[in-house]
This record gives structure tokens, sequence and C-alpha cells, in this order.
């Protein structure tokens, strides 16, 4: 229970943390809720006191009734009712979208503390996949799981109150089967639900994850002739769903009728007490009559709650997955400055990298040592741990053993910033942003000039593609850059590399999907940006070994294994 | 072959065919609903009643008990009703998702793994799961409130009328008016809506887009300003969406006017009806029964179209998945199926008889071919990547259909499929070795990963047989996944092996042991067909054949 409570404490403070909208959105929906009953109200003592007098009239009896007031009431309640109605939805509406932005803002905060091991792990994708929604059924959290029991409790109080002046017994009955039904609907049916609405999370996955074997192994599962032995571990996964999910809807579906029951039953027992006291004449009818239907319009109040607090678990499930992310077990903040502005040498000493999970080292024993200003050469296959090593020299990622010594400190203790300076890297998968060409550009450099734009596109040969773009630099790339061709996306990501001024490059695999020629005049270019810096490619390809410019160390990886190399041009 | 009707399936069609399916139930949940609305109509006419009888006739309420008890009954039976009307629609809702998710994998297993490999398997399973989950709220919620919305209306006017047809005349003049707003509401729901859903995820993609791009953005030091991006970005959508919602929330505002109105303008009326104000129409007979019952049935009028337009949302997400849904089931189907494969010779293990292949988007891709495969060869293909070894692998594997002419394989026979990236379920050892066996014992699957060189790894592992691998558990490298997947072809007992480049993505050292482990399968009489580039796997093939300009060429040694 309070281990719930602390997992949802610090969004639950970020959603309130907007005190004041948050007063006036709940105040809002009440002010409806209650003009809703006091139209209802009102209208029934007017017909009532109206039909009495109509009756005394009739009957030769002097009597007169003020119509005005009562009137105006009406037709003012009916007003009141709309107006809120309206501005309540477009207060809280907007309150939600704020909250949004809020949210996002937070998690984004987390997210840019991630390390490398997490944001490119095996799980990666899963996460990836279901942070919006996540974040959208916390944004949801406010109207479904906030502002209505708030509304509900304040209402059964102001109505209470208000039938107390005339009927305190009539009043009390309705505070305690009110209140009972508010603690039933909410944190008792929270309860009920919980683990089911949980687990219906918990089945999405698992769903989704044998639709992708599914998909993936289609191939096999073809062949093997094994597609309906998979099909039926999915059916049987689905069913257990569907079971719990058949449950979770009872269960909602019950607490439905309770509340109709309760408040219908409350509507007869309101009226057998109000007319018993007006039997006893310590009531006038219309005001019996008046408190019958303010019983019976507080049903209004309740109607939405048990559908969102019995799936109160499947929202826990959310703020797990977010606070998951938040835990990062080594989340220090490095804060060690690359010294001065010389160029600076490479070496490790006995490096290893062993992931979690994993059986065997990323990396092991790697001694290498690159001079200050110089260039080198790491070649290997996909898989031999050339991400791992370039990650771990870059900072990003922390050797399980040994020593790394970048300019003679060890990269991952560098600041942030510091990184961001002196250190760059052109990575195997590179990401291009959903904006325009100069956008994506200007990430390296947001001061960069158009002028400076157009020469490092032309240092990468794209000069001549771009000029033909009816929209140049502002042509937009598409989500992940999917306008472009491969080649055109990794030679944008080199160019926008080209913008910075760092003392470290690594560069992975530079010449992909480029042409020998355009290959070439890139080798160039790389050769006169490469001055002054020391430099390290990786490569899978030994064939365009020869295009490297300048390159006078080579070593070659294999499954995580450092071997010298002869260089031989 | 797929018929033309189901490729132009549209989406309203799908979600038809798919009511129809659980028509009994959607009906029987209407009809419940109409049910618990009726008996709302009956608690209101009794309280009117009871309160006509106790004020203006003076009856002492414990005389009318027996009224209160049956007043009572009636909330009961309310909720027993609401309670059908419930569970029969999610009832029909979650059958509903059953069929049509098992239509859906259907397709794919259709579509096969030609087709599957150019699309993403997450946005896949995003259209299993979450799209079909996304049909719930329009068959729970939406599909039986609009036929209440129907008929409910009708009954109440009814009752209106028996008691004062001035009322029922009112809420009949707005009745026409009902189809107006409910087109009103519908359609300023379905554009709010779509223009929500559009701007959503638009904004979600952005959001989305800056995460992926989170090295990037951590390389350059860019994380603090793209923070703040994300901020303004999602404020910005906030301030537009608000201008949109001001005016879609005019439809919601009004539905709420005509309630409230409706409340008071039957509230005058029958005031000053029941004062002798009104001199004309039925408003003399006016009782406080007939005044108060009719007050009290103006709000309940309105009500089913406003649970309807709450409902709207459903409609909207339900079309929007069931057209990117339709859009999988309109796709012909591409794989081979076992009824069109013709029976073979017993010597024979695979025919191709002037077999050739078409893709509906690429045109003719290879073929006609005809070869014969005996049992017990080893068959080399060799040429340039994208010559068209791949397709010819895929069309004798049946993950296509030939477009013309034949493909003839051994009926109900097993064959092993092995390419440069085996796939790994999600689970245990034991679930991936099922998938070449699913009734394999544990022993034989123990002997198969010790002849595919994967015992040395078993014996390090804890958990032995049950340990989880991939993305909830131990991550195997390229070259450990390809001994798992030898070890299927061991377990399978698979007599045809098709193989797609088996050896290109692997270290020196398993590129060996795969090698030597094809080397003696083919010795145990296996028949092997080999899309390869390695010289020493060509050299042990006992036929080999290249691709030449588009043409399968049998090399002569």
């Amino acid at each position: 229970m309070s281990a719930i409570y602390r997992d949802f404490r610090p969004w639950l403070l970020l959603l309130i943390q907007r005190r004041r909208r948050f007063v006036l959105g709940a105040l809002l929906v009440w002010v409806t809720l209650l003009a809703g009953i006091a139209l209802l109200g009102l209208s029934g003592w007017f017909i009532t006191a109206s039909a009495l007098t109509g009756i005394a009239l009739a009957a030769g009896i002097p009597a007169r009734l003020d119509v005005y007031v009562p009137g105006g009431g009406i037709r003012f309640f009916a007003l009141v009712r709309t107006v809120a109605r309206y501005i309540e939805r477009l207060y809280n509406h907007n309150t939600v979208l704020t909250l949004l932005a809020d949210l996002r803002y937070r998690v984004f905060g987390y997210l840019t503390q991630l390390s490398d091991a997490r944001l490119h792990g095996e799980r990666a994708s899963d996460w990836l996949s279901r942070l919006t929604a996540d974040i959208d059924t916390l944004d949801n959290f406010y109207l479904r799981i906030l502002v209505p029991p708030v509304v509900a409790l304040l209402g059964v109080m102001a109505v209470s109150l208000f039938v107390a002046i005339w009927l305190p017994g009539v009043a009390l009955l309705m505070a305690v089967a009110l209140g009972l039904l508010w603690l039933l609907v909410t944190l008792l049916a929270a309860g009920w639900g919980f683990s089911q609405s949980f687990q219906q999370v918990v089945d999405q996955q698992s769903l989704r994850r044998l639709v992708v074997d599914q998909v993936q192994a289609s191939a096999e599962l073809i062949s093997y002739q094994s597609s309906r032995w998979h099909r039926a571990l999915i059916t049987h996964q689905e069913a257990q769903a569907f079971s719990n999910q058949r449950q979770l809807g009872r269960k909602a579906a019950l607490l439905n009728c309770l509340v109709t029951s309760v408040s219908g039953l409350l509507v007869v027992a309101v009226l057998w007490l109000g007319s018993t006291a007006f039997s006893q004449q310590m009531v006038t009818a219309p005001i019996a009559v008046m408190a019958v239907l303010i019983a019976l319009g507080m049903n209004e109040a309740f109607m939405a709650l048990p559908a969102s607090f019995v799936k109160l678990g499947a929202s826990y499930a959310a703020v797990r997955r977010l606070n998951q992310l938040t835990d990062e077990p080594d989340a220090y903040t490095p804060t060690a400055e690359f010294p001065g502005n010389a160029m600076p040498a490479i070496c490790t000493h006995q490096l290893s990298l062993h992931y979690a999970q994993t059986l065997q080292p990323a990396l092991s024993n790697i001694d290498f040592k690159l001079p200050a200003g110089k260039r080198a050469v790491i070649t290997g296959n996909s898989g031999a741990g050339k991400s791992s090593l370039a990650g771990v020299l870059m900072g990003r990622l922390k050797a399980t053993q040994g020593e790394v010594g970048v300019g003679g400190v060890t990269p991952w203790q560098l600041s942030a910033d510091s990184r961001a300076v002196h250190l760059a890297m052109l990575t195997q998968q590179v990401d291009l942003f959903d904006a325009s060409l100069a956008e994506n550009l200007r990430i390296a450099d947001p001061t960069a000039s158009d002028v400076t734009l157009w020469q490092v596109l032309g240092a990468v040969a794209l000069n001549e593609w771009a000029e033909q773009l009816p929209q140049g630099l502002s042509t937009a790339v598409g989500e992940k850059g999917q306008q472009l061709s491969g080649g055109q996306a990794r030679r944008l990501a080199l160019a926008r590399l080209l913008l910075t001024n760092p003392q470290v490059v690594i560069l992975d695999e530079p010449f992909a999907g480029v042409d020998l020629k355009t290959a070439r005049h890139i080798a160039a270019s790389l050769d006169q940006w490469l001055a002054k810096r020391t430099a390290i490619f990786f490569i899978h390809q030994v064939s365009s070994l020869s295009l490297l410019p300048g390159v006078e160390y080579h070593w070659h990886l294999y499954a995580g294994k450092l071997n010298q190399c002869r260089f031989n041009d | 072959m797929v018929t033309e009707e189901s490729l132009s399936l549209t989406s309203r069609d799908w979600l038809k065919a798919l009511a129809t399916g659980e028509r009994k139930r959607l009906l029987g949940s209407a009809l419940c609903g109409v049910l618990a609305g009726s008996q709302t109509i009956i608690i209101l006419v009794g309280l009117a009643w009871l309160i006509d009888q106790l004020i203006v006739h003076g009856q002492s309420p414990s005389s009318l008990l027996s009224i209160f008890a049956l007043l009572a009954g009636c909330v009961l039976l309310r909720a027993a009703f609401q309670w059908g009307h419930e569970t029969l629609s999610l009832e029909a809702s979650l059958r509903i998702r059953q069929r049509a998710r098992a239509q859906l994998l259907d397709k794919l297993s259709a579509l096969g793994p030609v087709w599957l490999t150019s699309q993403h398997s997450g946005a896949l399973a995003n259209q299993v799961v979450e799209h079909i989950d996304a049909l719930e709220g329009y068959f729970a919620r939406f599909y039986p409130q609009l036929r209440i919305t129907l008929c409910l209306p009708l009954l109440i006017l009814a009752v209106a009328g028996w008691l004062d047809y001035l009322v029922a005349l009112f809420l009949l003049l707005s009745a026409p008016l009902i189809p107006l707003f409910m087109a009103l509401v519908g359609m300023g729901a379905e554009r709010l809506n779509r223009d929500q859903f559009v701007a959503v995820s638009r904004l979600s993609a952005h959001f989305i887009d800056r995460v992926r791009g989170m090295t990037t953005l951590q390389l350059f030091g860019r994380t603090k300003t793209a923070q703040q991006d994300v901020w303004y970005a999602t404020d910005h959508y906030r301030r537009l969406s608000m201008r949109t919602l001001r005016l879609a929330f005019l439809s919601s505002a009004v539905l709420e006017f005509f309630s409230s109105v409706a409340i008071a303008v039957v509230a005058m009326y029958v005031g000053f009806g029941l004062l002798g104000y009104i001199e004309y129409g039925p408003s003399s007979s006016l009782t406080l029964f007939s005044g108060l019952t009719v007050l009290l049935l103006a709000p309940e009028f309105f009500q089913p179209l406003r649970t309807l337009s709450q409902h709207y949302h459903d409609r909207a997400a339900a079309l929007g998945a069931a057209e990117s849904v339709v859009n999988i089931l309109n796709q012909p189907a591409v794989v081979a199926k076992e009824s069109d494969l013709s029976v073979l010779s017993a010597s024979s293990a695979i025919v191709l008889v002037d077999a050739s292949v078409a893709y509906a988007s690429r045109g003719h891709v290879i073929g006609p071919i005809s070869l014969r495969v005996l049992r017990g060869e080893v068959v080399a293909l060799s040429g340039a990547s994208g010559s068209g070894k791949s397709t010819l692998l895929a069309l004798l594997a049946g993950f296509v259909a030939p477009s013309t002419g034949e493909c003839r394989r051994q009926v109900n026979h097993q064959y092993a499929w092995l390419d440069q990236q085996p796939c790994l379920l999600h689970g245990s050892l034991i679930d991936n070795l099922r998938l070449a066996s699913p009734a394999a014992t544990h022993e034989e699957m123990i002997s198969a990963l010790n002849r595919a060189g994967f015992g040395p790894l078993l014996a390090q592992l804890p958990e032995g047989l049950e340990t989880l691998i991939g993305e909830r558990g131990v991550g195997l490298s390229g070259g450990q996944a390809q001994r798992l997947a030898l070890a299927r072809i061991y377990l399978s007992q698979a007599p045809l092996l098709l193989l797609d480049e088996p050896t290109a993505r692997l270290d020196l050292d398993t590129e060996q042991f795969v090698i030597k482990a094809l080397l003696e399968l083919a010795h145990e009489g296996r028949t092997l067909v080999i899309a390869t580039h390695h010289p020493a796997v060509i050299a042990v093939a006992r036929r080999h054949f290249t691709f030449e300009q588009g043409k399968l060429v049998e090399v002569l040694t």
C-alpha cells in the first residue's frame, strides 16, 4: 500500500503543483453539478408549491405564490448549468494539456540522464513503444481520478448541509449513505480491481511479445510446420487475458449497479423520511419534494467513478514503468573537465566491458595506445564490440575493469558538457530529427550561418543535391530522416559533425552506403578536418581501408578482443 | 488466391461484419439497456405518483408502504437490467476482439516472411494488440448505446404524451432537432477526434523523435535545449487545440443546454398550469402527479443522446484502428497454400516446373525456372546480391506462391529453414527449441544442443534449458544464436534444409563449425539447398547453380 503510494507520489505532486488551476477546475465541475441539482430541486419545489397554491385557489382559499423569484431561479440555474459545463470542459482541458507539457518535460529530463546501455539496450524498443501511452495514462489521471472524487465529496457535503436546514435526519442519511458509497467506489473499487487492471497491462505486453515472435519467426514457423503450436500459445495467452478482462469488466459493472441501486434506494428513503416529516408537519411539502429531487440529482456525481477507479492498477503499471526509467543505479553526475586544448592521446589498459545479462564480455583485456594527433582504424565484424569500445572511449559507457585515458582523463568521469565539447562521434546508427536540413545541422552549432552549412554540405558532397531541392536548407528530412536515402542520412550526420570543433573524434563507418567517388571526396574533406585532432575510424569492410586518410595504426577487433594488425597501405 | 471482394474491404464494412457475428449479444445488451431505461421511467412515474398521493391526497407514508417497497424493487430490477446490459456487451466485445485478432493473425501467416520482413514488427504487434483492443469501447459501449438512443426517447415521449400532450409536443418538436444535433455532435466530435488524433500523434511523434535521438542530443550537448523544445512544442499544441476545442465543446454545451432548458421550460409550464395561469390545452387537467412526472422525464429524454456523445470517442478510436487493420487485411496473400502443392515422387525432394515469381509492387522477379532436387542432394545457389537467390529460396520454401508454373514439395513434410539472422523467441531455450519440434523431450533437446556445439554454454547456465534468452533474459551473440538454430535442425529431423547464407555474419570459429555441421547433415542423407558465397560450402555441393542475368544456370565442374 505504502509502496504504491510512494510510486505515485512524485507524479501526483506534479499533477497538483498547479494548485490554483486544480482548485478552480474542480470548483467549476462542482458548480456544474450543483447547478444541475439546484435546477431539478427548485423545479420540484416550484411545481409542488404551484400545485398546492392552485388547489387552494380552486377551493376558494386565498393563497399567493411569488412566481418571479423561483421562475428567475430556474432560468438562472439552467443558464449556469450550461455555461459552467462549457467553461469547465474548456478550462480543464486546458489544464490537462498544460500538464501534458509538464509531464513530458519531466520525463524527457529523466531520459537525458540515461546512459548508452539503457538507451540502446535490448529492452529499448519495449519502453519506447509504451512511453507516450504511459505519459497519456498519467495525464488522464487528472480528469478521471483526481478531480471527480473531490467534486463528488464536495457535492455530498454541500447538498447535505443544504438539506440539513430543514431536514437534518434526511441530511444525515444522505451524508452517511453517499459518504459510504464514495468510499466504496473510490478506495475499495481501486483495491478490488487493482491486481486485475495491473495484470491487464502485463497481459498486453506478453501478448505483444508473442505476436512479435510470430512475425519475426514466421519463416521458421512455416518451415517447421509449428505455426499451429505457436498459435495455440497466443490463443492461450489471449484467453487468459480475456478471462482477466472479463472479471474486471464484471467488477466495474457490479460497482455501476451498486451506484444506481444505492442512489435509487436513497431517493426512495428520502421520500419516505421526507413524507413522514411532512405528515408530522415538520416540513412543508415543496421542501420535502425538493429534498427528493436533490437526492435524485446526486447520482450524476458518482456515475463515472467506478469505471475510473477500478482501473487504477493500469495507471500504476504506467507509473511503475516511468519510475523504472528514472532509477538508474549509478546516476551520479561526473564533473571532471577536459585538460586544455592540446591534442590528447588515447590509451587503454586491460579494458573489459561486461553487460549485465550477457554471458560473455563485450570487450576483454583491451590494450592499445594511440599517440596524440594520430589516426587509427579498428576493424571488426558486426557484433565484435566496436560500438561498445566506441561507447567506452566516448565516456558513454563505464568499463567493468581496466583503465582508459583520453588526454589523461577517464572519459566517463568527464562532465556531460565537457564531453560534448571535446569528444565527438559519428554513431553507427545516425539519428536525424523530424525537422529541416538546417535544423538538423544546427544541432551541432545553433549559431552556424547558412554559408557555413553549405560549406559542410559541400564537404560531404551533398551541396549539389541540396541545391536542387525546391526548399533548399528548409527541406524537411522526415521522421528518422526517412525522406533521405541511408547514404544521404549518414553524410548529413557527418556534415553535422564537421560543424563541431572537438579534440577527439570517432567515426563509425563514415563511408557506409556511399559510392567510391563520393567516398574519396569525403575522405579528402575528413583529412583536412581531422588535422590536429586524434581520430579513430571503425570500419566493417576491409575494402574501404584504402580510403582512410593519414591512418597510421590498425587494430582488429574480434569477439571483444583487440589484435594489432600490420598496417599496409 | 484472394478474391477481389476481400481486397476492397472498408473499415466500416469490417466493423459491421464483426458486429454481425455477435448480433444476439449486442441486441440483448441494447434490449437490457432499454429495459433499464424503462425501469427508470417506472421509478420516476412511481415517485411522482407517491408524492402526489402523500401531499395532495394526504395519504400517510405507512399506508403506501407497499408502493415504496415496489419502487425499491424497481430500483433493484433496474440495476439487474443494467448488469445485463453491461456484461452482455462486454462479452460481445471480448468475443469480437478475439475473432478480429484471429483474423488478423491468420492474415499475417498468409502474408508470410517475405512481406513481414518489409514491415516493422513492433508496428505490426501494435496493430494486433493495441489496435484490436481499441475496438473494445465501440462494441462494449457505443454500438448498444446507439440502439438505445433510437428506442428510449420514443418510449419517454409516449409516456409524456399520455400525461400531457403539450409537453410531449415540446419534446417532439425538439425531436427532429435530435438527429440534427446528433449529426452536429457527431461532426463536431468526429472532427475534434480526428484533428486531435492527428495533432496528438504528430506531437507524440515529435517527442519520440527526440527521445530516439537522445544519443545524438547527448553527444552534441543539446539535451537541455531539446527538453525546453519538448515543453514548447506541447504548449504550442495546447494553444492551437484550445482554439478548436472552443468550438468543439459547443456541441456538448448544446446537449447540456437542451436538457437544462427542457427542465426549465417544463417546470415553468407545469407551475403556471397548476396555478391556473394557462388557459389553453391540457394544462387545466395538470396535477402534481402528471406535472412532476413530465418534469422528471424531460431530462431523461435527452439522457441517451448525452451518453452516446460521451462514447463518441470510442467510435473514432475504433474507426481509426479498423482502418489500419483493414489495410493489412486488404493485402493480397503471398504464402503458397498447402493445397497448391502437388504430390511428388518419392525420389525427389523438391521440384519447380516453369515457376516464376512476380510481386504486385515490383513486378516480375525471377523465372520461369525448372529445377528438380533429388533426395539427399546438396545444391548450392550463388550469384550477386539481389540476383534472386533469396527469392528462389523463398519460392522453394513456399514463402511465396509461384505466379506461374508449379512448385512441388513433399506434402506435410517439415523442412528446416536457416538464414543469417536466426530468430530467437522471447522465452526459454525450451520454447526456442519447441519451435522446431513441439513434442521434443528435454533429453532430445540437450543432445541436439550438444551436437550444435551449444553444450559448453549450456553447462554455464544455472537454469539450464529453462534459461530465458533474448529481451527478458540472457543475450546471445550472433554465433551462439546460430548454434541454437542449428540445434533446431538436429531436433527437427527435417529431411529438407533450405539455408540462406547461413555463414554470412559469423565469426571464424562458428563459421567453421557450421560448415562442418552442414557437411555432416548432408552425410546423414538430408537434402540441402544453400544460397551461399562461401567457396568451402560450394565445393561440397553436388550441384551448383548461379544466377546470371536473371537466369538460373547450372555450373558444371
